[in-house]
């Protein structure tokens, strides 16, 4: 599903973020990228869903050479690649249930199948009742269960987590944690940046560990450390 | 595809509302430079009118009597022949029908004029170009022309007419460049309120970009409120140079102390050109001032 061959990425010549990584991870993978801020995770990441391109390398999406794909291409890409993050991104004067739909609007979704996504998304992470709250209602962990309705309504083969629960106590992360694993169990893709020690150990799944932008550790049912 | 239209004109609709004082400042600028450019326009036009009959040096006009004999016309063309080559230069005959053709032309749209007048009623004339264009030697030889007979009156082109004529492409050359730079200055308003407006939706534009919508569909909703603001602009130009028109141009050609501004108005098919200019160039300012901004700080 996802592999990096060789690949660097220098956002300035003396401190490259990532160095010669190369990884492969199949479908319906659950993959933690752990490591100290600054370690790479992030750029991981955003190399997956083209935000970022390698400066040497090769990154392959779904049988696809992402790197030589031309912009025109990359929205196509991403509609393919759900993405949430610790700070939500939610359009705050929009409802939850219209952050939602916003995701499949601006990919010229249909209305009938809005109306009849849009729930059935809010159902599965159990936002049904909320769905016409505004944002600064809801409570964090909350906030991110409507992020990961609308990076999960169109059904995207990978889903890509940046410290999704970087912001929440612990309860409401192990909550988050059981939303991400039951999406995991359906097929998806999971990858996930975390700095979280004790997810990384209960749910013992692929630890790829990254320390100065290299790959020093890929270990499957792995810990933190 | 309906989804889709429905969605651009709401986002396109949003974006004018939270960005409306801009907005409205925006159809301001444009509005006023293209009345501006449009009215230099329409001041040109009416300088060329009130000047025609005096174009290619011609410094005065025999006009005869509408019901002049054709012997009395051959007496007045056997005078010019033979003092062509010493006071006169060139001249040359504009008939009763020339003279119908020009006034209906120049009338056109004023029916109730139209009505009063005639091929019958129109005077023919002979314009002349002297050797001696010093305003003296002209003035010596046009009035021996008016003791003539058949000859109705002697039309000099004055001082005035003549400062008008040669400052004509002075004018318009000014005007013009004077134009250029307000609808440049819109333009660049234009492109500034949609950077604003960029600016102002750049959460929504990160998540747009990270579910995946297609440039185009990023874009469309700023390139459309650009060319609002362009389009109703123009549109209220239009009206405004038609005050224009009325209050400043024509208003000189009824003036009494302004007799020699006779003739100095815009004719119904210049004024729809001029304003068929304004529109194109309002559009056009703003599909150009919109590409520009969506290219240089939209990122998609």
């Amino acid at each position: 599903m996802i592999r990096l061959e060789n690949v660097t990425k220098e956002y300035s010549a003396d401190s490259p973020a990532l160095i010669d990584a190369s990884a492969e991870i199949d479908k319906g993978e659950f993959v933690f990228l752990v490591g100290a801020s600054g370690s790479g995770k992030s750029t991981f990441i955003r190399l997956l869903n083209r935000e970022e391109k390698p400066t040497t390398g090769k990154v392959y999406v779904a049988g696809k050479d992402i790197v030589g794909l031309s912009s025109w291409k990359v929205p196509f890409l991403r509609r393919n690649i759900g993405c949430i993050f610790q700070d939500y991104r939610l359009l705050p004067k929009r409802t939850v249930a219209e952050n939602v739909a916003f995701a499949l609007e601006v990919i010229g979704r249909p209305k009938h199948v809005i109306d009849q996504q849009v729930p059935a998304i809010l159902d599965l992470v159990g936002l049904s009742e909320k769905s016409h709250r505004m944002p600064d209602e809801l409570s964090g962990g909350e906030q991110q269960r409507v992020s990961i309705a609308r990076a999960f309504v169109n059904r995207p083969l990978i889903l890509l987590a940046d410290e999704p629960t970087g912001n929440l106590d612990p309860d409401t992360a192990v909550g988050i944690m059981r939303l991400l694993d039951r999406i995991n169990r359906t097929g998806t893709t999971v990858v996930m940046a975390t700095h979280d020690r004790g997810i990384v150990d209960t749910m013992r799944r692929r630890v790829i560990e990254l320390s100065d932008g290299k790959i020093v550790r890929d270990q499957s049912g792995g810990q933190y450390r | 595809m309906i989804a889709k239209t429905r969605f651009l004109l709401a986002e396109t609709g949003q974006n004018i509302w939270r960005n409306i004082a801009l907005t409205i400042a925006s159809i301001i600028v444009v509005a006023a430079s293209l009345s501006l450019f449009g009215t230099s326009q329409l001041v040109a036009d009416g300088v060329g009118n009130a000047t025609q009959r005096w174009e290619g040096g011609i410094e005065f006009v025999v006009f005869m009597k509408a019901d002049a004999e054709p012997s009395q016309l051959a007496a007045i063309e056997a005078i010019l022949e033979e003092s062509r080559g010493q006071e006169v230069d060139e001249w040359s005959f504009v008939s009763k029908q020339e003279t119908f053709t020009e006034f209906t032309e120049f009338f056109a749209g004023d029916e109730e004029l139209l009505g009063t007048i005639s091929i019958d009623t129109m005077p023919p004339s002979y314009r002349i170009r002297p050797t001696d264009t010093n305003a003296g030697a002209v003035e010596a030889l046009g009035t021996t022309f008016e003791t003539k007979p058949g000859v109705r009156t002697v039309v000099f082109a004055t001082e005035v007419i003549r400062e008008i004529q040669q400052n004509a492409s002075k004018i318009s050359r000014a005007a013009l460049w004077a134009g250029v730079a307000l609808v440049l200055a819109a333009a660049i308003m234009i492109l500034t309120t949609i950077s604003i407006a960029i600016s102002s939706r750049r959460n929504e534009i990160e998540i747009m970009k990270l579910v995946g919508a297609s440039n185009w569909f990023i874009r469309i909703p700023f390139m459309i409120e650009g060319m609002v603001q362009g389009v109703v602009g123009a549109l209220l130009a239009v009206p405004l140079l038609g005050l224009a028109r009325e209050y400043l141009i024509e208003d000189f050609s009824e003036s009494d102390n302004l007799r020699l501004l006779e003739g100095f108005r815009v004719t119904d098919a210049e004024f729809l050109a001029t304003s068929l200019i304004v529109i194109a160039l309002g559009t056009g300012v703003a599909t150009i001032g919109s590409i520009i901004a969506v290219s240089r700080y939209l990122d998609v």
